[in-house]
């Protein structure tokens, strides 16, 4: 390709071990892979051999965008990081993901993707400026949290560096452990990989653009103004108001678009009305979602500085607050959610908040000293998961059984019991500390080998656990029923899939979405009423699919799959349709290769095949079926006194969750018995060479 | 009070019009007050005496009034995105006429107190930065090749880029280092208020006031602007 554009072309190779810093041709991935997971599935296919472990040398990191990512695309500034994962019984492949700035900054500075291989035999850092390249010692970061660690080698890169860093978490080689950039854009389970690499933190800054097609600028601003103008909604996609407000016919409770008359970002100076923001309104889309509200309640107007978020994303879905109230547990008087909002720290204070209010100003702080503790520490709640961990340890006696009776001592549970958010500093401090606390860290599958939690930490509803796979559920059967359970069986870690929750939840009526279903999947079948499901039918399994190979086309092209795609739209004169072609228009103008919706979808079919290839090799088995795909006993156990089927309940049936698997894999032409990817279908997708390997390992079904 | 500060700033804009049409001299920008912003419909909190300055600045160019409010400032960046792709055909941050990535992890500065002070490691609070458009452009001035010169139309000091020899004197001269030469070509890039940035602004943090607008604004309050 003579003349690239969207992508750079480039992408850099840093060896740990031995020192070598290369540079070499994207493209050969980017063609048929789009780049991003795509780029870093296959690197990892080629590359690390089976029966690696994450925290071996001969695993590789593959830090990965797509053509978008740092063009003004809607909502490209997340970055997709591909490898090994630890918290995961197999150490089988997983994407962690963050948002921010690295990933553009990665583009500016000339590179697609950056893979880190080897291991270094004392801290480093690696310091990217242009093409100018150099690992850095780091023994004098080692210890500091992400941070101060941030702000040491902005002092040495300049102010404008973007920098990725592990904190205290991460150099433990925790399995939960992350990645952080820009203060609180977090990429969760692959910390504990560059701790074990003995690699501190990355910094990048650029001077070069991201082009586009040429000669297609104004058609390129003018599908982003179409886009803000009359597609996207709020966070989410949510695409109605959660008032009811002059422009709007249909409203919903639940909606994140929260933004509405006499409702303030009341912190700033002065303070920012949020108002009324009808589709149409170029300049009011940032407005849309008041996010703090939304995730601490009312008390938190009066707090909000303004709405965060990632670069080039007009849905601002992170929350700027000023809490001085902080200042008190030695932070500063501001903060702002972790990658997954304000909630997850809460979780951990099982005796509620000493002012008895779930969203009152105790659990407001709590929340906020919580989450700034956690981006600092580098801690990976592994979405949420961790927290009801705790929950669950504590309130089953078990904590207290096996931690040491010195450990127990030293803690001081008052906190907790009496509800003071000086819990946070005592429950994150010990998760970092060396003590058998720390374990929690671990995750479900070794915490579980470790403590021995008990056949209830798995089945028990409530524990959201969702298979032997140690990872909890993320949208599941309460999510478009077998769609929703179909989506969370795939992944190797939960399963960050919003495909089919935007949709669901945009917060239209349901006969709309029905209506709106059946154009896309081929029947209103496909959807289900909430609580009121039907049995399995070939639709689901469309709709099930379609979900995740568009979250293989997002987290490769990049796009945050928490708004993409556009399958529905605030405008009335549109009858709420969305535009699904958007990914392809975008793609098109970007790279300037004609690309159409079919033809794009196909490429993220061929991802999905890759991500399934690569976790049968790594499990070693192709029953997948069996040992994988594997659904919680609670979601067929759930309200013992009701039937699957009956209007109230979210209880599904076994044996349709069987055929559900079936039909899914018939959908995608794996093996429908074990659910392993047959060479026919691998070599139509153009993965012979995937075919191939697996036969050799006699890993074909 | 307040009324000494609107009378002020409807002054400034008058003047600034009016050269602007006639000769396009002197468009630097003019600092918003909060009784400014309440009075041109940016805000509708009533301003009170204790109002700690805003940071807020307008800018007058050919199509009206440019208004700028840090308050608004999300950091999404999309400003220097498409500043560069509706005048460069890419996406180029590097070379924007429009400059906030620069701001957003510290602020102006980097300094030890950086936890409180302003961007996004500390109160978050950024400010986007743009050519003054100055009376006495220190960029012209200093241009070895006379590549600077005022736009008749606009008013703007623009670049002539077939003189323009890229050689920096501009980025040196410019107290703000607003103009900047674009690496791929090798030509100096500042402002010329096309008002792309703030036509595209998410949150109207940018926002461009059209005249027929501002007048009409301004008269239902009891002033004129011309």
């Amino acid at each position: 390709m003579a003349n690239i554009t969207g992508w750079t072309g480039k992408l850099l190779r840093v060896n740990l071990s031995t020192g070598d810093i290369k540079i070499e041709d994207s493209m050969k991935y980017n063609k048929d892979l789009i780049g991003g997971a795509g780029l870093g599935y296959k690197v990892i296919f080629d590359e690390v051999p089976q029966g690696t472990k994450a925290f071996d040398e001969a695993n590789k990191v593959v830090i990965a965008v797509g053509p978008l990512t740092g063009t003004t695309a809607p909502c490209s500034g997340r970055t997709n990081i591909t490898s090994l994962a630890p918290a995961n019984p197999y150490h089988a492949v997983t994407d962690s993901h963050m948002g921010g700035n690295f990933g553009p900054w990665m583009k500016f500075a000339g590179y697609d993707a950056i893979i880190i291989e080897g291991a270094s035999k004392s801290p480093v850092w690696i310091k990217i400026e242009d093409d100018k390249v150099s690992i850095e010692d780091a023994s004098g970061l080692w210890g500091k949290g992400v941070i101060d660690t941030t702000n040491e080698i902005n002092k040495i890169m300049g102010k404008e560096a973007c920098i990725a860093a592990i904190g205290p978490a991460g150099e433990k080689m925790k399995n939960l452990a992350s990645i952080v950039n820009t203060v609180n854009h977090s990429a969760g389970g692959h910390g504990g990989v560059l701790g074990s690499k003995n690699l501190k933190a990355i910094g990048v800054k650029g001077t070069g653009a991201v082009h586009i097609a040429d000669g297609k600028n104004r058609d390129w601003l003018d599908l982003n103004k179409y886009m803000l103008g009359e597609i996207i909604g709020a966070n989410n996609n949510h695409v109605v108001p959660s008032t009811p407000q002059t422009w709007a016919e249909y409203h919903s409770a639940g909606s994140r678009w929260t933004a509405q008359t006499a409702l303030f970002w009341g912190a700033a100076n002065p303070p920012v009305e949020t108002g009324e923001c009808p589709p149409g309104d170029l300049n009011k889309v940032g407005l849309r979602t008041q996010k703090a509200i939304f995730d601490l309640g009312e008390v938190a107007e009066e707090r909000t500085i303004k709405m965060g978020g990632c670069y080039s994303c007009p849905i601002r879905c992170q929350s700027n607050l000023h809490v001085p109230e902080l200042e008190k547990y030695g932070l500063t008087p501001y903060a702002t959610s972790t990658c997954i909002n304000f909630s997850t720290p809460g979780t951990a204070m099982l005796n509620g908040y000493s002012d008895g209010e779930n969203k009152g100003e105790v659990a407001l702080i709590t929340k906020c000293l919580g989450s700034r503790l956690a981006d600092d520490y580098g801690v990976w709640s592994n979405y949420g998961q961790l927290h009801r961990d705790f929950r669950y340890a504590y309130n089953s006696g078990k904590l207290k059984e096996v931690l040491p009776k010195e450990e127990w001592d030293s803690i001081d549970w008052s906190l907790m019991e009496s509800g003071d958010p000086g819990w946070m500093l005592e429950f994150y401090n010990n998760l970092i500390a060396d003590g058998e606390f720390s374990h929690l860290l671990d995750g479900p599958y070794e915490l579980d080998k470790r403590w021995n939690l008990g056949k209830d930490y798995w089945t028990g509803s409530g524990n959201n656990v969702w298979s032997k796979m140690a990872y909890p559920k993320h949208h599941s059967n309460e999510a478009g029923a077998q769609v929703g359970a179909l989506i969370n069986t795939f992944f190797n870690r939960d399963c960050n899939n919003h495909s089919h929750m935007n949709f669901i939840g945009a917060g239209l009526p349901i006969e709309l979405l029905k209506e709106i279903a059946g154009e896309v999947w081929g029947s209103p079948d496909a959807l289900d009423a909430p609580k009121n499901y039907t049995p399995m039918n070939e639709y689901k399994a469309k709709f099930a699919k379609w979900s995740i190979d568009r979250n293989m086309l997002h987290d490769s092209i990049t796009l945050c799959n928490w708004v993409w795609p556009m399958t529905v739209s605030p405008s009335k004169s549109r009858n709420y349709r969305g535009d699904l072609a958007l990914e392809a228009k975008f793609y098109s103008l970007a790279t300037g290769i004609e690309m159409s919706e079919e033809e794009l979808d196909l490429q993220a079919e061929r991802i999905t095949n890759l991500h399934r290839a690569l976790t049968v090799r790594d499990m070693n088995t192709i029953d997948m079926r069996n040992e994988h795909d594997t659904i919680p006993e609670w979601v067929f156990d759930v309200d013992p006194d009701m039937k699957p089927f009956t209007e109230g309940t979210v209880k599904l049936d076994r044996d349709d969750m069987q055929l559900a698997l079936t039909m899914l894999y018939k959908e995608y032409g794996w093996d429908e018995k074990t659910g392993a990817p047959t060479r026919e279908t691998l070599e139509r997708l153009g993965l012979k060479d995937i075919a191939d390997e697996l036969d050799s390992l006699n890993l074909l079904p | 009070m307040f009324e000494k500060e609107i009378e002020e700033f409807i002054e400034k804009v008058r003047t600034r019009r009016e050269f602007l049409k006639m000769s396009g001299k002197g468009l630097a920008g003019i600092t918003v007050t909060a009784s400014v912003l309440n009075l041109i419909g940016c805000t509708k909190e009533e301003p009170t005496s204790t109002e700690v300055p805003t940071g807020a600045a307008a800018f007058v160019i050919p199509k009206g009034l440019i208004v700028s409010q840090p308050n608004r400032c999300t950091g999404c960046q999309r400003c220097e995105m498409v500043c560069t792709v509706a005048n460069d055909g890419k996406v180029h941050p590097y070379v924007s006429r429009v400059k906030i990535a620069r701001n957003f992890n510290y602020g102006s500065e980097m300094t030890d107190n950086y936890r409180n002070e302003n961007g996004y490691f500390g109160n978050f609070l950024m400010t986007p930065e743009t050519c003054r458009q100055c009376e006495d452009a220190k960029c012209a001035a200093a241009c070895p090749a006379d590549a600077i010169s005022q736009n008749e139309a606009t008013g703007a000091w623009t670049v002539d880029e077939n003189k323009c020899v890229g050689c920096g004197a501009c980025v040196q001269a410019c107290p703000w280092n607003m103009p900047t030469i674009d690496p791929e070509t090798g030509k100096s890039t500042k402002c010329i208020l096309c008002g792309e940035c703030a036509e595209n602004c998410i949150t109207g943090s940018l926002s461009l006031i059209p005249w027929e607008k501002l007048e009409a604004m301004l008269r239902r309050r009891g002033y004129r602007l011309s």
